[in-house]
């Protein structure tokens, strides 16, 4: 029996204080002003304090705490992305979160489940080799394997030769893992906190306010707050806020759906994935299985579920995988999801002074907070964009310099 | 599902559409300088509310363009491609 | 088992007490009677445990007997989780219970409740991962103790139909309010569907009690059915439970095996209300229930609930439960009663004359249990909110009937986008903020107790029965910083069980709003996402409907032995024969030596025609047509705005306003798409039309085609003067009307013929008979790869990902620079101007050497400089060549590059000139 439960339980004064801080009234002036306390804004703030020793910082959010896509997603964690640029950085994030439970002291719960990426065609083949070559050689642990392997990996994969789309071979990611994405930004912003972060809930942001190209302060529905330097770390929202601040940036906006079905006692250890069909599944410590795809297929900012999307999902999940036909559905969700032209976030310096951006993060942000949280504080503390993220400036789109990242999401574009 | 009302074919399921991004016109190539041509090929507004966006209708390989509200859903009108207007390439 | 609990007709509605049916439960067989759900069934034969809960694996039984919980999950045959109070019996059903270890009496697992106190709220974020990866181990062990029933995977999917549906109105609630509902639309619209998911309708009235006279209900219910019955334009829908709205009045109606995707003009929706419970020590014992749920055991299923009562009331409906206990013989100790005014209701008076107990001002403090039952009642009388005076009376009881508040059914509202609010004043709710055509019908004010919740210093006082969450850990929540009602949820994951919320949401509302000194109306509830109730994946997903195209010419392809491949939608023939490389290498010399058979029908084609056709062409393309002649085929290269290579193919003027272009296979729905956009803003005078299921098509390759077409082509002189080298004709071929072009794909004399998709067999059969003394064979794509490979053309989408432009494929001479616009043209312009990061080139391995695959990396020392995008060992040239991006500097024909293999392999590779095979081009050109 852990220690610490058996500590709890014996104690009479429980629980000992607030993971968070207290409501208080904003203050004048902070050295940082986040936008947005989603997994991001939280992760940030922690390395701000952990690392830089920065800790005059708010975060301000106009819902609760990783009310935004990190309480909506789909908690896939892997590092098997195709662009030498993106693999070195989800690589560097799922080592950080490896360790992350114990670096904050709160359980993410992080299952080193691994996860296969099936290959229904020829060219998806091709794809996997690419990206398990360079995988490979960036020391992150990717290989293409062959149905045999599969059918030891996922034996009650559907492998019949006679399906629409026959899987023919297997990105198999050792190192894909899932975790409790609602405790990653739990424990990211209780440690902020406790080094004296400012949360601040429901506190929406209302206007921007720049001078002289950089910007002084933001204007919340709570009083103004002048700020030392922000950062908006708003997945879904990137492009409102950023017209606060007055720019555009190259983002549409989409729900991605999800679902989840009622728990059933365990059949499926990897994280499973067929771009061919759009659809990629998961079964949680709690028993349910998690369903996503591809994102909806009109911008729209709005968190409803179709009944065409769960169609297809499970039409799609049917094919991999005949038995769940009995699983019963328990709820449908969707987040909203910034999606760049090269699959890449945006991050680093914006065209205003002072003003960092962490935005673009379309079905890849959650896998990226803890590298994203300490490549942030680290520009924020220093004024230096890390090397690991140069290339997701926002100013390569002025240098027709996409990342050459298409082809490497989960369920595919 | 949502129905959208086709300028040509009139109300149909979403499902027969094909969704084209957000409405840019097009600077003139040959006054537009670099940054405000990247601009164009890879910004948008992406506001949530009305914008005017490409669709059509898979089937019929319709084109039209439509004003919709993105944070309601509220599609305020569809109509046909505009003659004339200042799109693109000069005759 | 004895059915001691049965009651007789006219009791049970819903079952026919002459016809028995017999199932197994857990082994042991239960007789029941038809139109018995499982658990009406085993509580007429005293069998009240049905299953034991999530964490603590206590003993559970019915609550709501309506399929609003689920503390009657039990297991089917190939059917987990399935509401045992919503699914009726059948002859030789055999059902199991879930989630025990041993046996479900005496579950093995349930000596966990013993460590509750060290299993508070979120326990598992406060331990568990020291040291690190211990979680990975642990994990393995919670993910054992999780999930609820058995998923059988030998079972594929049953078949699961789907069906549109239309209607101008839909009711959904077949109760009293819906059945009025239907009547009034079914005046003044034109067809009205009215939607229940019981067997038969009348909803409450087939089971509350409304007044002191219990058949009023039932005589009011016959008058709206019969007048349902007797309208034409209404149509009843029972057993179907609609479960999902979705944009613009879409709505998913399950019933049986069939998942109904309905549309209607205007909704009302009549769901009725759901009886929430009351928070007290204990309150989860089998024998604790929903007051409805003990009127509908004895009036649908003529089931007697108990023996001895005690009534919880919060309000008044609590009379009526009492006086339908009395009239099916249970004997009602008691109505605690929560208010201290004594009710006038009627039934309350009635209750009282029939010298019922009524305690004004007291609550159930706790109930106490023997053997996994009910057996007793602590009474306290109440001193405040939620507080009792010490010292309880001690009532004695096998039945305990919950009356103390309900919500309205508001999921469907709310995912339609209304909300849900709370009245904290009135203890009542309202929902407003409903889309146009979606009306209510359901009276939301409903008569709720505002604080039914007595905290306990032993606990277990359950705010949600599916995840064992109880008071103090709702507050505990709250303490720990997770203040916002949605943290409160993911925090202590309340609500996020199968009952998704319709019992624990007003509580823990409640809870958090005292907690955190707000109103119950600010804390809010929670939203409301589909489905309403469980449904399969297998309605979701219905038939497996993922459609294949095949060309005209597949069925000669597979009699021919061909290993068919997919090729996006299309099956295409790889290679024909066993061994793909000995199949292969042969399609490829009989191309290069004599003469074969590719079917090209997947190829995209679209005809243009119109006096700006050309001008269309010239802003599409790279290259230029304004002044190329009829009769001639030039190439085509497409790129996006971004300059990325997107598409290639042919273009061929047919007449001076008439052009034919081809596609790529993948790429031309999105191509087609594109020039529509393009023109729908330019406005050139030009149709276009998508030809490219409408031809099939054949190339016929090799140095014998020439001979071969012209056995079977009469109308066209096939001399090379006549009909040279890309040129493109029109005739007919074996008699059929024919397009027939010269490209140089494959690098031989050959001639690409496309004609009417319904022709195509036939062509193919004409041309193997024409050629069967010259020992024509059918070539397959893995061939036509390697022969294009031989010639360095590429493929779009193998040799070119989504950033190739033309300067890196070495493409320059397809841009045509006198143009004034082309798409992409200007992002080319500035890409042009900085320095290229890679280059497309040809390379060729020394002999011997194992092929590279495609995709392998080029490096140079640690660095990855490139990878290979075709690489083959060609029989033309009796050498391994390929294709692969590299590092300018290395572009250079007689450079050395390293290519890796995987793991530490590499081999040397180099750099030379393209194309590999006829340099000079002459071959095509015969």
């Amino acid at each position: 029996m852990p220690f610490a439960l058996l500590k709890y339980g014996l104690g009479s004064d429980k629980p000992a204080k607030s993971h968070f801080s207290k409501s208080k009234p904003l203050k004048n002036h902070y050295d940082v002003v986040i936008i947005g306390a989603g997994g991001h804004g939280a992760a940030i703030a922690y390395y701000l304090a952990r690392h830089h020793g920065i800790t005059n910082v708010a975060i301000l959010d106009k819902g609760y705490l990783g009310g935004g896509n990190t309480a909506r997603n789909t908690a896939v964690i892997r590092s098997n992305y195709l662009s030498e640029e993106s693999v070195n950085f989800y690589r560097e994030s799922v080592k950080l979160f490896g360790g992350l439970s114990n670096e904050l002291g709160y359980n993410i719960m992080m299952e080193d489940r691994g996860q296969l990426t099936l290959a229904q065609s020829d060219a998806a083949i091709r794809s996997f080799r690419w990206r398990a070559e360079i995988n490979q050689r960036l020391g992150v642990r990717s290989e293409v394997i062959d149905r045999k392997e599969i059918r030891k990996l996922v034996p009650n994969l559907r492998m019949s030769e006679d399906a629409r789309f026959p899987i023919l071979a297997g990105l198999w990611h050792a190192d894909g893992a899932t975790a409790r994405h609602d405790a990653v930004v739990w424990g990211y912003a209780r440690g902020a906190c406790n080094r004296g972060v400012e949360l601040h809930q429901l506190t929406e942001v209302q206007s921007v306010e720049v001078a002289d190209g950089a910007v002084q302060s933001v204007m919340t529905n709570r009083g103004r707050v002048g700020c030392g330097c922000v950062v908006q770390a708003v997945a879904g929202m990137s492009s409102v806020v950023a017209n606060l601040a007055g720019f555009k940036l190259p983002i549409h906006t989409y729900p991605l759906q999800a679902m989840v079905t009622q728990p059933y006692k365990p059949v499926l250890t990897p994280l499973v994935s067929s771009p061919q069909l759009h659809v990629y599944v998961q079964q949680t410590s709690r028993g349910e299985f998690v369903l996503g795809g591809g994102a909806d297929p009109y911008a729209l900012y709005n968190t409803r579920a179709t009944l065409e999307q769960k169609e297809t999902m499970a039409a799609a999940i049917i094919e991999l995988f005949p038995f769940l036909s009995q699983a019963r559905v328990l709820r449908q969700w969707a987040g909203i999801v910034d999606m760049t032209p090269d699959y890449s976030p945006v991050m680093g310096v914006s065209p205003v002074k002072n003003y960092y951006l962490d935005a673009g993060w379309g079905t890849w942000g959650f896998k990226a907070t803890p590298i994203c949280g300490k490549s942030m504080a680290e520009l924020v503390a220093t004024g230096r964009v890390p090397q690991l993220i140069k290339s997701f400036e926002l100013e390569r789109f002025y240098r027709f310099e996409q990342v050459n990242e298409a082809g490497a999401t989960a369920a595919s574009h | 599902m949502k129905i959208l009302h086709c300028p040509l074919n009139g109300p149909r399921n979403i499902a027969e559409f094909t969704y084209g991004g957000e409405y840019h016109p097009q600077p003139s190539p040959d006054e537009c300088d670099d940054r405000s041509w990247a601009e164009h090929v890879f910004f948008h507004d992406n506001p949530a509310g009305r914008v005017i966006e490409w669709w059509c209708h898979t089937a019929s390989s319709y084109w039209f363009l439509a004003e919709r509200d993105t944070g309601s859903d509220r599609v305020l009108r569809t109509f046909a491609v505009p003659k004339n207007a200042e799109f693109g390439v000069d005759e | 088992m004895k059915a001691v609990h049965r009651l007789p007709a006219p009791q049970g509605l819903f079952v026919n007490h002459e016809q028995s049916i017999e199932f197994k439960f857990e082994g042991c067989t239960v007789k029941g009677l038809a139109g018995d759900t499982i658990a009406s069934a085993l509580a007429a034969n005293d069998q009240w445990l049905l299953s034991r809960s999530f964490k603590y694996h206590r003993p559970r039984g019915i609550l709501t007997m309506a399929g609003q919980d689920a503390n009657t999950l039990v297991q089917l045959p190939g059917d987990p989780n399935c509401l045992a109070d919503r699914t009726p019996i059948e002859e030789g059903l055999e059902v199991s219970a879930q989630n025990y270890s041993g046996s479900l009496r005496n579950d093995r697992n349930s000596l966990i409740g013993l460590f509750a106190r060290f299993l508070p709220v979120g326990f598992y974020y406060h331990a568990f991962f020291r040291p690190r990866g211990i979680w990975n181990w642990w994990s393995r062990y919670f993910r054992s103790k999780a999930g609820l029933g058995v998923i059988d995977q030998s079972i594929s999917s049953q078949d699961y139909d789907k069906q549109y549906l239309f209607s101008d109105v839909v009711v959904i609630g077949g109760g009293p309010i819906g059945l009025q509902a239907a009547l009034d639309a079914s005046n003044s619209h034109e067809n009205i569907l009215l939607i229940d998911d019981q067997p038969m309708l009348g909803g409450s009235l087939n089971y509350s009690r409304a007044g002191k006279v219990a058949a009023d209900d039932l005589l009011r219910r016959d008058q709206l059915v019969n007048e349902v019955g007797s309208r034409a334009n209404i149509t009843v829908m029972s057993n179907a439970t609609a479960n999902g709205w979705y944009a613009d009045n879409w709505l998913s109606v399950i019933s049986e095996s069939r998942l109904f995707k309905l549309r209607a003009n205007k909704v009302v929706l009549c769901s009725g209300l759901l009886e929430q419970h009351a928070l007290f020590h204990n309150n989860d014992l089998p024998g604790i229930m929903m007051g409805t749920a003990a009127q509908r055991l004895i009036k649908l299923y003529g089931v007697r609930p108990g023996h001895r009562a005690v009534v919880l009331a919060g309000n008044d409906d609590a009379f009526g439960v009492a006086l339908d206990l009395h009239d099916a013989g249970v004997e009602v100790a008691a109505i605690v009663d929560y208010r201290e005014q004594e009710s006038r209701d009627p039934r309350a008076v009635a209750a009282k004359d029939l010298g019922i107990l009524i305690m004004n001002g007291h609550a159930v403090y706790s109930a106490i249990a023997a053997d996994r039952h009910i057996a007793a009642v602590e009474v306290r009388k109440i001193s405040g909110p939620g507080e009792c005076f010490s010292g309880g009376t001690p009532i004695d009881c096998d039945l305990l009937c919950m009356s103390v508040g309900f919500m309205p059914a508001y999921q469907l509202a709310c995912q339609a986008g209304a909300s849900l609010q709370y009245d904290d004043d009135a203890a009542s709710f309202s929902i407003s903020g409903l889309p146009d055509g979606f009306e209510l019908g359901t009276d939301t004010r409903t008569a709720n107790f505002p604080w039914p919740i007595f905290a306990h210093p032993k606990g277990k006082e359950f705010v949600d029965f599916d995840e064992d969450l109880q008071i103090a850990d709702i507050v505990n929540a709250t303490r720990a910083g997770y203040e916002n009602v949605q943290l409160v949820k993911r925090y202590s994951t309340c609500g996020m069980g199968p009952s998704q919320g319709r019992h624990s949401a007003l509580p823990t509302a409640r809870l958090v709003a005292k907690a955190t000194g707000n109103t119950v109306a600010e804390t809010g509830v929670t939203t409301a996402r589909p489905p309403f109730a469980a449904e399969t994946l297998g309605h979701c997903a219905g038939r497996s409907f993922y459609p294949a195209f095949k060309s005209n010419i597949h069925h000669r392809h597979v009699e021919a032995g061909a290993k068919m491949l997919q090729a996006g939608s299309w099956y295409r023939p790889a290679y024909y024969g066993d061994d793909a490389a000995t199949s292969i290498n042969q399609e490829v010399l009989q191309v290069r030596k004599s003469v074969g058979l590719i079917d090209v029908s997947t190829l995209g084609g679209i005809d243009l025609r119109g006096p700006d056709a050309a001008e269309f062409l010239n802003r599409i393309y790279t290259f230029a047509y304004a002044k190329q002649q009829p009769g001639t085929v030039r190439y085509a290269l497409m790129t996006n705005e971004a300059g990325a290579v997107i598409d290639d193919g042919v273009v061929c003027r047919m007449e001076e306003q008439h052009f034919y272009v081809t596609a790529t296979t993948s790429g031309i729905e999105a191509v087609y798409r594109a020039m529509l956009r393009w023109n729908a803003i330019w406005q050139l005078d030009v149709t276009l039309c998508n030809m490219t299921n409408a031809y099939a098509g054949v190339n016929v390759a090799g140095p014998g085609s020439r001979e071969l077409l012209a056995s079977l082509c009469e109308d066209i002189d096939l001399d090379k003067a006549a009909f040279p080298y890309l040129g493109v004709r029109r005739g007919r071929v074996a008699g059929i009307p024919a397009l027939i072009l010269r490209v140089g794909f494959v690098g031989e004399l050959g001639y690409e013929i496309h004609v009417p998709q319904y022709c195509g067999e036939a062509l193919w059969d004409a041309l193997m008979e024409a050629g069967k003394h010259s020992g024509v064979r059918p070539v397959g794509i893995e061939a036509q790869r390697l022969l294009r490979l031989e010639k360095g053309h590429i493929i779009v989408g193998q040799d070119t990902d989504a950033m190739s432009n033309p300067m890196e494929l070495q493409m320059q001479w397809a841009i045509a620079r006198k143009k004034d616009f082309f798409v992409g043209a200007r992002t080319l312009a500035v890409l042009e101007r900085q320095p290229l990061q890679r280059v497309l080139v040809g390379f060729c391995m020394n002999n011997g050497a194992e092929p590279a695959k495609e995709s392998h990396l080029v490096i140079d020392g640690d660095q990855i400089i490139g990878r290979v995008t075709s690489c083959a060992w060609s029989p033309s040239l009796e050498k391994v060549i390929g294709l692969a991006y590299v590092t300018p500097s290395l572009a250079t024909p007689g450079s050395c590059i390293t290519i890796s293999t995987g793991g530490n392999r590499k081999v040397e590779a180099q750099v030379v000139s393209l194309p590999f095979y006829d340099a000079d081009g002459l071959r095509q050109a015969l």
